[in-house]
């Protein structure tokens, strides 16, 4: 892209400024909240003060979840499980994608819009007939049937994803490595793959996301208070009635700490990833 | 190609072994295992005594294993329904009489009268002439709670209730408060006003009717004309007030006794809800409480184990256990004497408030009343609807959605 | 934590990657031995390639929709959970009970329809607000453009459970945010939970919040992608900025736009978290689609009846879908 040789003048400035800051604000300030809430002491979690750091601020919700709760256990347990199911998941599409990218063969028209009809499934449609399945199988209790749902279920997108980028990438390239002798799977590891990082990198994103977020299905199938994945966990501080809000607002806050950090690492890619196929312009 | 093959065959056996550790193997007569579903969360304590409960006994009987797993009340009923279907239904279930009505009608659990000697707990969910469930705790009720520090001594009619809230509610202090949107506390005051939510056959609802009119109109009146509750008020804002002495006086449960008696201390101060002054009847808050519930396909050889659980939970001695620190009133009968309940004043006016109180319906369609019952009176309390139009909407919702069961 | 309960997950984990891993080997070998070496087929690769996806696709996705489709045709429900009966007649009256009959105690199919139809219509909002801020950022010579658009971006990168309950605890009539400004500037607080208008309004914010950065980052990969060519040719016949956004930035950014807005569309239609969260299935005047057939088939226990119900919902979106991709020729850069 090239440089603009002209910039805004002093008050257009101004007001975009003006409204960016606005837009931040209101955009982070209910994130605030949930910290405000996790620094109050246990015995006034209701305030109408809005003050972003409470008076009497205390780490002692922090401590509680990491002490006294089996947080870091959930935390292990969630992570081992999507980045094994976030590898899965790209594998997948990655080869798929390419392939609908690259021929022309009969059943892909279809094949693209069944992939566009995953995502209209409603979501209370699977949970009955996936659990009996995974009963079927002896999955129930165990983190294995979780991992081959999640592996697939960020897929669909996946492969959307990565087939718009791989349209962009010229299929001279891989003309040029397979004149010089290289198999077709070669020059897809080994020139396409590595052309594609940022739109991989956004799968891999989505992929993490999904299965990292999920609890419906986790709920059912992981009924054993020691396997808990995080979002288990932190329901099991909400009770019937009354709710470690403290506790829960600081699980929150270490929760969202490093997935928003890998997500605003891969932002850079996040950009170019999600739109480079359908662009042409 | 071959080669590939044998290769990922000789891969295959070595790796075999690899998962296999982490399967299960079939239970044999030796080391059972109960898997305990429990509605009992943690935020109270009572999760942590279930536990302390399964690992007493397995330290007497070596080759039980009682794991717990806490399940929110709803998420309960869900989950069990769906695992009874694939056949992997948990073992027991700790859970509210509520779910006697769907478990009972899909036939999910077993009576219990084989197992134990009804004589001796409280009244249980019977239906169809057979006991379904075993009382570990009994009560559940709602009741009238007061600060001392306003209040010296609790009101005994409605009129004087409105009086004593209304001198009370001044500045960012509320008479009272409780949670304005839900139907279990409305409950109490219809049955203040002669009414009940079914007709005689216990399955009619009958809720447009003068009684839940009165009702509603007296809780709208408490907010809108005498304006003593906060204008909004859900569990965990009531809860609130209470405890920062910011609300004079609360209606809640007894699962919650516990936890103001460490905020408040000796300044809390318990008994029954006032007479209602136009009907000169008290009101009749719902009691049931919290059971045991044995699943239909329970295994033969689990019986024995499950029994054994069951009888150790509900032991005097364990019964008292449960009264003393859960403050929560006993199934049992012979724990119910128990000197802890005569000595304490706040159980014995948690006593007082149950023995007005009503047996809360277990059949399934009162699922559809609660259901029914709920978005027209957050209606009636928000003002948007008035108790008249709210009324016949309640009855005409309950009628639908008791149609839409069968 | 214990050792042991830390290996269990890795070992779990890694045992399955591995028998996935050994599983998708065979499929691989046995199509490439079949179609490579008895059909001779030139599409075998691409076999190899796609059937591991579509293969776990269909094992999670297939077999639920065709046990909806038998479930849909029985009586299923509490009072025959054990034993239903599967006929012709019963998936009738269940297709016929989703139109005839109330879909929860009160509302009928056709409001909750309507209403979801007005919840799905916010997409709209989050596509403008996205492509504002998204022009906002893209001016040239913007200073700390990276700092306003981490910020902008993080209601998406938060977990969405977690910024649900949290909006959630906002929309306290006494202690929430928004009501506690409104009494500060003299404003008098709003029911949020209680009152159906305030609380569908209350949803809506909610997944405006929620759904606006996934818009922006979009409609700024399109922006960045327009050459600037072309603003300086409009600049040299002295075009408004108005004119340029009209005739430049709309028809490039349209190819962008017009896939991730169907994507929105169908996200928001079927999104559940949100609704659940805001309006925890109190008020039935807040329910849409999704959650009234979650109620359905879990609070009120109608298994047959909710089949039927999403077997309606699927193929409703489904046809809809179709339309806007025949109308915006928003899958025209995917096929070809």
């Amino acid at each position: 892209m090239k440089k603009i040789g002209h910039q805004d003048p002093l008050w257009v400035k101004a007001i975009i400024h003006a409204l960016l800051i606005t837009a931040c604000l209101i955009t982070i300030y209910p994130i605030l909240r949930i910290m405000t809430i996790s620094l109050r002491p246990g015995d006034r979690l209701m305030s109408t003060s809005l003050a972003i750091i409470p008076p009497d601020a205390t780490f002692l919700n922090y401590k509680a979840a990491l002490f006294e709760k089996d947080f870091l256990l959930w935390l292990w347990n969630s992570l081992v499980i999507t980045l094994a199911t976030a590898v899965i998941g790209l594998s997948l599409a990655s080869t798929s994608a390419y392939a609908i990218s690259r021929w022309k063969f009969p059943g892909r028209n279809a094949m693209l819009i069944f992939l566009l009809g995953t995502q209209m499934i409603p979501a209370a449609m699977l949970m009955v007939p996936l659990y009996l399945l995974a009963a079927k199988f002896g999955l129930i209790n165990t983190y294995r049937g979780l991992v081959i749902a999640y592996s697939v279920s960020a897929v669909p997108f996946s492969i959307w994803i990565l087939k718009g980028y791989y349209d962009s990438i010229p299929t001279t390239l891989e003309e040029a490595a397979m004149i010089d002798g290289a198999s077709r799977m070669y020059t897809f590891w080994k020139i396409i793959l590595p052309l594609t990082t940022p739109a991989l990198a956004i799968a891999f994103l989505f992929n993490f996301m999904n299965s990292w977020n999920e609890f419906m299905l986790a709920r059912i199938m992981l009924p054993k208070a020691g396997m808990f994945t995080w979002p288990l966990g932190l329901q099991s501080l909400q009770g019937q009635f009354t709710t470690q809000w403290g506790v829960y607002a600081a699980s929150s806050m270490m929760i969202s700490v490093p997935v928003v950090a890998l997500f605003l690492y891969s932002s850079k890619w996040l950009v170019n990833g999600l739109t480079a196929g359908s662009v042409k312009g | 190609m071959k080669k590939v093959l044998v290769a990922l065959l000789v891969l295959a056996s070595v790796a075999a072994p690899l998962i296999a550790g982490g399967q299960q193997g079939g239970e044999s007569d030796g080391p059972v295992t109960i898997s305990l579903w429990t509605k009992e969360g943690e935020s109270d304590g009572a999760l942590q005594w279930v536990q302390s409960l399964a690992a007493d006994f397995t330290a007497q009987h070596e080759n039980i294993t009682i794991e717990v797993l806490n399940k929110e009340v709803e998420a309960l009923r869900e989950d069990f329904q769906t695992a009874a279907l694939a056949g992997t239904a948990p073992d027991l279930l700790w859970s509210v009489s509520d779910h006697a009505g769907p478990f009972t009608t899909a036939g999910l659990i077993q009576p219990v009268d084989d197992f134990i000697d009804t004589s001796k707990y409280v009244e249980s969910v019977v239906m169809n002439g057979s006991t379904w469930a075993v009382p570990i705790a009994s009560g559940n009720h709602l009741m009238l709670m007061a600060n001392k520090k306003y209040v010296s001594e609790l009101p005994k009619t409605t009129d004087e209730f409105i009086a004593l809230a209304k001198s009370l509610t001044k500045g960012d202090m509320y008479g009272l408060a409780y949670n304005l949107g839900e139907a279990f506390w409305l409950a109490p005051w219809l049955g203040g006003f002669n009414g009940s939510v079914f007709a005689e056959d216990g399955v009619t609802p009958t809720l447009d009717t003068p009684a839940m009119l009165n009702t509603l109109k007296f809780l709208r009146s408490l907010k809108f004309d005498h304006g003593v509750t906060p204008v909004e008020s859900d569990y965990a804002v009531a809860d609130t007030l209470f405890k920062e002495g910011k609300a004079a006086m609360l209606i809640n449960g007894d699962w919650s006794i516990g936890g103001y008696k460490e905020a408040l201390g000796d300044d809390l101060l318990i008994g029954r809800l006032p007479k209602v002054s136009a009907t000169g009847k008290y009101p009749a808050p719902y009691t049931s409480g919290v059971y045991f519930f044995i699943p239909a396909d329970l295994p033969a050889e689990k019986e024995s184990a499950v029994k054994m659980f069951i009888e150790y939970v509900t032991s005097e001695e364990v019964q008292s256990e449960m009264l003393a620190n859960l403050s929560r009133l006993p199934g049992l009968k012979a724990a119910l004497s128990s000197p802890l309940i005569e000595n304490d004043p706040l159980m014995k006016g948690s006593v007082a408030q149950m023995e007005v109180g009503t047996p809360m319906p277990t059949v399934l369609e009162m699922r559809a009343v609660w259901d029914a019952i709920n978005p027209e009176l957050s209606a009636v309390m928000a003002g948007s609807e008035t108790p008249e139009e709210a009324v016949k909407k309640m009855q005409e919702a309950a009628v639908n959605g008791i149609a839409n069961l069968k | 934590m214990n050792s042991q309960v830390v290996l269990t997950a890795l070992g779990q984990v890694s045992g399955t990657v591995f028998w996935m891993f050994v599983g998708f080997m065979l499929i691989e070998v046995s199509i490439w031995a079949v179609g490579n070496k008895v059909l001779k087929n030139k599409n075998t690769l691409v076999a190899m390639l796609v059937t591991p996806a579509f293969v776990g696709l269909g094992l999670l996705l297939v077999f639920p929709l065709i046990y909806e489709v038998v479930l849909a045709f029985s009586n299923m429900n509490l009072y025959h959970f054990r034993n239903p009966e599967f006929s012709l007649l019963n998936g009738l009256d269940n297709f016929k009970r989703v139109f005839t009959k109330p879909v929860l105690q009160s509302t009928t199919f056709v409001p909750v329809l309507l209403r979801t139809f007005l919840w799905t219509s916010q997409v709209f909002i989050h596509a403008s607000f996205g492509m504002l801020l998204a022009m906002l950022l893209n001016r040239p010579g913007l200073k700390f453009k990276n700092v306003y658009r981490a910020i902008l971006i993080l209601p998406w990168a938060m977990p969405q459970v977690i910024s649900a309950l949290t909006w959630r605890s906002e929309f306290n009539f006494e202690y929430g945010f928004p009501n506690i400004l409104l009494n500060r500037i003299g404003l008098p607080g709003i029911q949020w939970k209680a009152d159906a208008v305030w609380n569908f309004i209350a949803m809506v914010l909610t997944n405006v919040w929620l759904g606006i950065p996934f818009m922006m980052v979009i409609s700024l990969g399109g922006l960045q992608s327009i050459s600037a060519e072309f603003y300086e040719a409009a600049d040299m016949d002295g075009a408004s900025g108005w004119t340029k956004f009209q005739n430049i930035t709309l028809p490039l950014m349209k190819p962008v736009l017009a896939p991730s807005v169907m994507l929105g569309i169908i996200w928001t239609f079927n999104n559940f978290n949100i609704p659940y969260f805001i309006n925890e299935m109190k008020l039935e005047s807040s329910e849409i689609l999704v959650t009234a057939l979650f109620r359905a088939a879990f609070n009120f226990s109608q298994y047959g009846f909710s089949a039927a119900f999403a077997l309606i919902i699927f193929a409703l979106l489904f046809s809809m879908t179709l339309v806007y991709v025949k109308w915006t020729g928003a899958l025209k850069g995917v096929t070809d």
